[in-house]
């Protein structure tokens, strides 16, 4: 026994000796790259090492969706539905984390805004722009620029597929040329062409043969009166050529037929035939000249203009009184060829290339930097594994001729991973399990780490070991699943928020969208509808809504939290045009709702007196509400006094109220349902109750049922004034709210653009201590980048071009002009409420609108897979919340 | 009698061309889902479109349908969400065993469930239990599938935790667990069949039962039982037989909704999706195969009657 010990022991010190003789650590240990001794950029030093979680128990998130993805190419997806894969499976250059010790950002406190870090990227991209200029005449870039024009990204070494193959940086290469093919006409190609985060060149390559043209109708489309002598080209500007085409400036020009027109609000013209002669049974269009026009439309979706095609052209828009266009119109349907791509453009032009040993360079058309460099341009969603990829490519015959179809992305056998997770098993339609990805570098990397912030310890991300993804279409049985244990979020719907808005478990996430209750001040046409025959003016009133005071009354009679929780529990009552979710600064995840511009014109509009808030802004904030009765009944007299004198309406029996019912007719886009039912009656019982002892008592009516289901073109009809109201939402880019401003200003995007224009008021803001005066509509532009002359000096407040504090200054003045224009009031913000299961919780329960709570990269399991199915039989097999 | 079903094929054949022909039409007459403005991706959209040959005459379209069905049995690929760029004919195929398995469990069920309770009816007719079972039936039958999927749901899977809530995932469509998981949509479908036969049979049965030649049996020395089963039950197979692929079709048709409570992955639910995403390829493959099986289906009835009643010959001119 003795030597049994003594052997052991013996044992037991040479191994240690022998472990402790290793320096060695494997390369992805320190997430470094293998470099001993240093940290990976963006991971903080001297850290506590991490807590691994138990690797013999299993974790497994199991959730639901209505529809699962059937396909997940990153080359043609175009659903969220499909995106859904690209969460579990993929992997970025760059990656957002919670701000923690870990990953610390200066000034903030812990896990209240995010962090950019290095993912496949082994460290920060380098500005290269010089040498690129100098090297690389090809992409163009602008002898003056220093800086931002060109990137070099080391990646890291460790990167593999699912399979254990490694990813190089030709890879990124090669499946960039594949996204871009032309011949592919790949959905997502447009992503690497078109909009801010372009990669230089790409659009020569993915549209090579093809024309660009000048969409010639986009002047008169953007004319505030729709005239076609806005269009830049008039027919007399054109030259017949030698072939009967017509050109302008020696340019070939085309009649858009199967084209996304400015003119058309982005329709094709069999599209707008279809949509008129399906959905209301009208012939815009002649259609057997629409059906020659289609013979000789090419695969540009265009036809040649030449005298044949526009004497078509002219029969199809002239068919219809309806459409009301004449031959005036014909130039808004032309598009002047400014340019024709090279149909052997070589892809070695393309602004992305391989600088070095696994480093890629990265060039762009425009200047780029900091976090929209990182996030956006350097997206590498386009990564595929090329030789799997083409062999899923194969080619079949149409009535058109042969169309390039890829499989990629489609099954198990035609996916692969470079993420956290893969795909176990997949029955399409049915469900998806995904399980680690034991070759995804992050599982081993200290990066993918941070400090839990209730327990300080460090834990590696991803608790998660299993992903259950089942198709349930039926929030019903959603609903009794997760009672059930069986999933771990659920959705809630109108009817659940009674039962478990108080639950400790329920969450909700705002979102973007402003919900706003439009008024109708298009004079000219209410009083047209007031003239119809139809129309009895002895008992009702359209007028009346147009008036200031009025409006003014309903926007204080309104308690819209009440409200939200009546007619759609999951949103909240809305006070601004800007909701709480939209950050300013994404560099450091500012908000603009928190800033003090933003503040300061809530407080203007609603008239609070600092003062009585002990000057505290927050606290004057916090306390706005939006509802005052007392207000309310003193508009509501004022505007009955002043629509008695304008004659609006009558009071034909001296009693002090109204002859006429105040009438708004909702501009319904669906058949009536619940919600539209509460939304009229909620809406209807405030401006009634608030309206008691004025001359209106009684007498509004926010009518539903005159509507009928309108559809998609509710919003037209409202724009037209046919129709008064509707509680519209509307949303922007949440990383951008100054754009918004460009869209409330804008006559053909806004709902009251035909009664109320931007460009016709003018509006004084002081901008570093000097009073500048232009109107509003000029300020929206010049808050977007236009450059707008006044006083013979030069002002650009677009993103880059004066300091934050300026651009904050003037949106918040534009939306304080909004506010009182009183087109519209805002009611509800936008949100989403859900369960989520006893077996998870968040270690964060603030919603930021970049990173939600973290998902499932933060997410801890209070029980393992097993321990649930335990717990969950212990409770009778069905949970309380 | 050969010559007959060689007709009737002919007939079916021509019934098929014509309904695939209008189906074809219809669905592409309706227009494409419309293109957000200003959308950069519109470009590739109308290109693939151009390509694909939509903006082609509606016959050229058709033919090169049929050709490339008949050349090389290819029925096209997916051009939607719904299953982007994938062979239509493989996901079809993919989804049929959950379709009919559903609907097989369910036939094998409800038929003998569904005479057995409507002879009872018949032979305990003007009793308790016949009224009993003709309230049931009347009930049962004016209410939708649909609504017992979710009773069955709410009490068998979540109350009583006897079944999973939907229907297993994978192939194994004879293994135990699949056969547990398929209970719910099958009982779901189950109930307004076992309805219809029970009602059928009741009223045949009934009838048959009063007629001269049952009381010969009788008088022959057969039991009432033997007398049942030998001649009533036969004659009355004459109806019942033609219910059986009646009710097939009709499960099918049911069997759309209630695939997408219980998550049954089977053409059903491809169908209707497919017409939501105008899915033109998908939904073609599925309306020629809901429009084969209903003209197949009324054929095997037809000439069924013979080999039920050797009185009824189809086609004899004598």
């Amino acid at each position: 026994m003795k030597r049994t010990l003594a052997f052991l022991l013996a044992l037991m010190m040479v191994v240690s000796v022998l472990a402790g003789c290793n320096p060695e650590k494997e390369p992805n240990e320190t997430g470094d790259n293998g470099t001993e001794g240093t940290n990976a950029p963006g991971v903080e030093d001297g850290l506590p090492s991490v807590k691994e979680f138990d690797a013999n128990a299993k974790y497994t998130y199991t959730t639901s969706a209505q529809t699962l993805p059937s396909g997940w190419n990153p080359h043609t997806y175009q659903t969220a539905d499909d995106a859904v894969y690209f969460d579990y499976t993929t992997d970025s250059l760059y990656t957002l984390f919670f701000n923690d010790e870990v990953h610390p950002q200066e000034g903030r406190e812990a896990f209240d805004g995010y962090v950019i870090v290095p993912s496949m990227a082994a460290d920060y991209p380098v500005d290269v722009t010089e040498s690129v200029k100098k090297d690389h005449p090809q992409f163009n870039i602008p002898e003056s620029a220093t800086s931002g024009y060109a990137w070099s990204v080391k990646l890291r070494d460790d990167l593999k597929w699912d399979d254990g193959t490694p990813i190089t940086a030709q890879d990124f290469v090669d499946s960039l040329e594949r996204v871009l093919r032309a011949e592919l006409m790949n959905y997502r190609a447009a992503d690497y062409y078109s909009g801010s985060y372009v990669v230089a060149n790409a659009k020569n390559y993915g549209l090579a043969g093809f024309y660009d043209y000048d969409d010639n109708g986009k002047g008169a489309a953007n004319d505030p009166n729709g005239d076609p002598a806005a269009c830049a080209v008039q027919m007399s500007d054109l030259v017949k050529n030698e072939d009967g085409q017509y050109t302008y400036n020696g340019n070939l020009v085309f009649i858009g037929t199967n084209y996304s027109l400015a003119w058309t609000g982005g329709d094709t013209l069999p599209d707008l035939y279809d949509v008129y002669h399906d959905s209301y049974g009208m012939e815009m269009f002649d259609k057997e000249a629409l059906d020659k026009l289609m013979e000789a439309t090419d695969g540009h979706g265009t036809a040649v203009c030449n005298d044949e095609n526009l004497e078509l052209l002219k029969k199809i828009i002239t068919y219809s009184e309806d459409w009301g266009e004449t031959e005036a119109n014909i130039p808004c349907y032309l598009l002047i060829v400014n340019h024709q791509y090279d149909a052997d453009y070589s892809f070695d032009n393309v602004g992305l290339y391989v600088s070095g040993d696994n480093e890629l360079t990265f060039v762009y058309p425009n200047a780029l930097d900091g976090f929209y460099l990182m996030t956006y341009a350097m997206s590498t969603s386009y990564l595929v594994k090329t030789d799997l990829y083409d062999k899923s490519l194969s080619s079949s015959e149409t009535a058109a001729g042969k169309v390039w179809t890829s499989t990629y992305g489609t099954g198990m056998d035609t996916s692969v991973s470079y993420g956290p997770y893969k795909v176990s098993e997949y029955q399409s339609g049915k469900l998806m399990h995904f399980t680690k990805n034991e070759n995804w570098w992050g599982w081993k990397s200290d990066v993918y780490t941070y400090v839990d912030p209730d327990t300080n310890e460090r834990y590696r991300m991803y608790q998660t070991t299993d992903v259950d993804i089942q198709s349930v279409p039926e929030a019903e049985t959603r609903k009794q699943m997760f009672l059930s244990g069986q999933l771990m979020t659920y959705g809630l719907q109108s009817d659940d928020y009674d039962q478990y808005r108080s639950s400790e478990y329920y969450y909700t996430s705002p979102a973007e969208t402003i919900f706003f209750l439009l008024f109708n001040g298009y004079t000219s046409m209410i009083e047209k509808r007031e003239a119809a025959d139809t129309f009895d003016k002895t008992k009702l009133d359209l007028q009346v809504q147009t008036l200031e005071s009025f409006r003014r009354a309903c926007a204080v009679s309104i308690d819209r939290d009440k409200m939200a929780a009546t007619v759609s529990p999951a949103r909240t009552g809305g006070y601004a045009f800007i909701g709480d979710t939209y950050i300013y600064d994404p560099e450091t995840c500012a908000f603009y709702r928190d800033t003090d511009q933003a503040k300061m014109a809530l407080v203007d509009f609603y008239s609070i007196n600092l003062a009585d808030y002990d000057n505290d802004l927050d606290k004057a904030v916090d306390a706005i509400t939006g509802y005052d009765p007392v207000t309310a009944k003193a508009k509501f007299e004022e505007a009955y006094q002043e629509a008695l004198d304008k004659g609006y309406i009558t009071d034909s029996d001296n009693d002090g109220k109204s002859d006429q019912t105040v009438t708004m007719v909702y501009a319904m886009s669906g058949a009536v349902n619940d919600f539209y039912e509460k939304t009229a009656k909620f809406l209807n019982d405030s401006l009634n109750g608030a309206a008691a002892g004025t001359g209106f008592e009684g007498k509004i009516n926010i009518d539903i049922y005159s509507s009928g289901d309108l559809g998609n073109s509710w919003s037209d009809a409202i724009r037209n004034g046919e129709y008064d109201t509707q509680l519209a939402g509307w949303s922007g880019a949440v990383l951008d709210p100054f754009s918004m401003a460009d869209t409330w200003t804008d006559s053909d995007r806004s709902y009251w653009g035909n009664w109320w224009k931007a460009e016709t008021i003018d509006l004084t803001i002081k901008i570093d201590g000097e009073d500048l005066t232009m109107s509003v509509r000029d300020w929206a532009l010049c808050l977007n980048g236009t450059m707008k002359t006044v006083n013979g000096k030069d002002y650009n407040f677009g993103y880059g071009q004066t300091s934050v504090e300026n651009r904050l200054t003037i949106l918040a003045e534009i939306e304080k002009v909004m506010l009182t224009s009183y087109n519209c009031v805002p009611i509800m913000q936008d949100g989403s409420g859900f369960l989520l299961s006893q077996q998870v919780y968040y270690i964060v329960e603030d919603y930021n609108p970049m990173m939600g709570r973290g998902g499932i990269q933060y997410m801890k399991y209070n029980y393992s897979d097993a321990d649930w199915a335990d717990y969950v039989k212990s409770q009778g097999n069905t949970l309380s919340y | 009698m050969i010559k007959y079903t060689l007709q009737r094929i002919l007939y079916m054949f021509l019934v098929f061309m014509i309904i695939t022909f209008m189906s074809f039409i219809l669905i592409r007459m309706l227009p494409l889902p419309m293109l957000p403005p200003e959308d950069p991706h519109n470009i590739q959209v109308l290109r693939r479109r151009e390509a694909l040959g939509y903006n082609e005459p509606y016959l050229v379209q058709f033919w090169l349908f049929l050709k490339n069905i008949v050349t090389k049995w290819d029925w096209g690929l997916s051009e939607t969400r719904l299953a982007y760029g994938q062979d239509v004919w493989q996901i079809f195929v993919g989804k049929l065993p959950a379709t009919m398995i559903v609907n097989l469990y369910s036939i094998i069920w409800s038929i003998p469930v569904g005479v057995a309770l409507g002879v009872i009816a018949a032979l305990k007719k003007n009793t308790w239990v016949d009224y009993f079972l003709s309230t049931a039936t009347m009930v049962v039958i004016s209410v939708p599938s649909f609504v017992y999927a979710f009773l069955v749901q709410y009490i068998f899977c979540f109350k009583l935790h006897w079944f999973p809530f939907l229907m297993k995932g994978g192939t194994d469509y004879f293994s135990w667990d699949m056969f547990v998981s398929v209970i719910p949509p099958v009982l779901s479908l189950s109930f307004g069949v076992i309805a219809g036969f029970c009602r059928t049979t009741r009223a045949e049965l009934t009838e048959v039962l009063t007629s001269e030649f049952m009381l010969l049996a009788r008088t022959k020395g057969l039991t009432k039982a033997q007398a049942t089963v030998r001649h009533a039950l036969r004659n009355c197979f004459v109806v019942i037989v033609p219910g059986i692929f009646g009710e097939f079709i009709g499960i099918l048709g049911g069997s759309l909704i209630i695939e997408g409570i219980f998550a049954v992955p089977g053409v059903g639910r491809l169908t209707l999706d497919a017409i939501t995403a105008l899915d033109y390829n998908i939904f073609m493959l599925s309306t020629c195969f809901y429009t084969a099986i209903g003209l197949a289906a009324s054929l095997v009835v037809d000439i069924s009657y013979g080999f039920i009643d050797p009185r009824i010959r189809m086609g004899s001119k004598k």
